[in-house]
């Protein structure tokens, strides 16, 4: 499976091929987290809180190949995409392993990915050293096998999805 | 004098560790210090009173890597609406992993939330094994930490610190499997059951 999250509606939905899903997640009732530990300790692989976020984190864990695209603040995800990445937990168990010589969550049933980040708004170069340097935290808990962050100006940001999800269809 | 405001950027700030290091930070500190949780409707209201402190200190946990996102939003409301003194800026992070250096790239975002926006950066202190440490025999490695972190901001002479459980690896995994159990236990849960693999099944 295929799965394009964006945190701003994009104008591909020709595009999309069979086994793909596509989130606006601007579009969505995604609260935050609360930090209850609910998903772990409760109803273990899923969410107390029981918005359109309980739709996303299945296919989050599903699919083989993520597309990302984020407003980048502060070095990180901007709001609309990291409220949906923090509410992805229920697919990691409590439980603790040695992951690449550190500590990490055990994954539930999460598929091995590649993943595309295109990441638009960042000011400088420093800003995107920073957001590299978390995707690279990120590969380790969210099952990253291979990664591509892509930085570009907002107004790119159509035109360089269409190309990547060309080059999905012709892979 | 200085005056310190302590700023809690928890998701669950009122029942939170983060509040219990906060509580830590205050009873070494040697100056006076004000607490705060940071809610979704008190943004503005701790914009403006951070113009009455020389410091402030941001305590929370790393998720996802990185901001939790109410903090994050505080940020951004911060950014629009400046104090008109502007404190120095320190840091108390933790995280639910054994490497303290797992918080480095939130402190980072921190740092350059401050050089944008013209803060100075004070102290940092990362901590590992956060999520039980004050509940095991190694609570000494986090509120000795903790203390020098409060002496360095009183004091002015800002520093980075880290500190973590002393146990290997391996040590740690066992650890904290068996915290996780016991508190899944609380809740009628049984640990065969807290693994399972199905996603919302």
């Amino acid at each position: 499976m295929k799965l394009i999250l964006s945190d701003k509606p994009l104008e591909i939905s020709t595009q999309l091929g069979e086994r793909s899903a596509y989130f606006d997640l601007s579009s969505m009732k995604i609260s935050n987290c609360v930090g209850c530990f609910g998903c772990w300790v409760k109803t273990p692989g899923r969410c107390v809180i029981r918005d359109d976020a309980t739709m996303i984190y299945p296919c989050i864990a599903e699919s083989d190949s993520v597309l990302y695209v984020s407003r980048i603040r502060y070095g990180g995800y901007d709001t609309v995409m990291k409220t949906m990445l923090e509410r992805a937990i229920p697919v990691q168990q409590a439980f603790i392993r040695i992951h690449c010589n550190e500590t990490h969550h055990v994954q539930r049933d999460v598929v091995p990915k590649r993943a595309v980040i295109v990441a638009y708004g960042a000011v400088d170069e420093e800003e995107c050293d920073i957001f590299r340097r978390l995707v690279a935290r990120n590969a380790y808990n969210m099952c990253f096998e291979s990664y591509d962050i892509i930085f570009v100006v907002e107004s790119m940001v159509n035109e360089t999805v269409k190309q990547i999800l060309d080059k999905w269809e012709k892979s | 004098m200085g005056k310190i405001m302590i700023l809690n950027g928890s998701p669950r700030a009122p029942i939170s560790n983060s509040k219990q290091y906060a509580e830590i930070f205050a009873r070494f500190c040697k100056i006076e210090t004000v607490y705060h949780n940071i809610t979704k409707t008190n943004h503005n209201e701790l914009c403006a009173g951070m113009s009455g402190f020389s410091d402030v200190l941001f305590v929370f946990p790393l998720y996802a890597d990185s901001l939790p996102v109410g903090f994050l939003d505080f940020l951004k409301t911060l950014e629009n609406n400046p104090p008109v003194n502007k404190p120095t800026v320190s840091v108390l992070i933790n995280c639910g992993f054994l490497e303290p250096e797992q918080n480095k790239v939130a402190v980072q975002m921190i740092e350059l939330f401050c050089r944008r926006n013209s803060y100075v950066m004070g102290s940092v202190l990362m901590l590992g094994s956060g999520e039980a440490i004050l509940k095991t025999p190694f609570k000494y490695a986090a509120v000795r930490a903790i203390r020098n972190l409060a002496v360095s901001v009183a004091d002015k002479h800002y520093n980075t610190f880290n500190a973590t459980m002393p146990l290997s690896k391996k040590m740690f995994c066992l650890a904290a499997n068996i915290h996780w159990s016991l508190y899944g236990k609380k809740f009628g849960t049984t640990k065969k059951q807290m693994q399972t693999m199905r996603i919302e099944g």
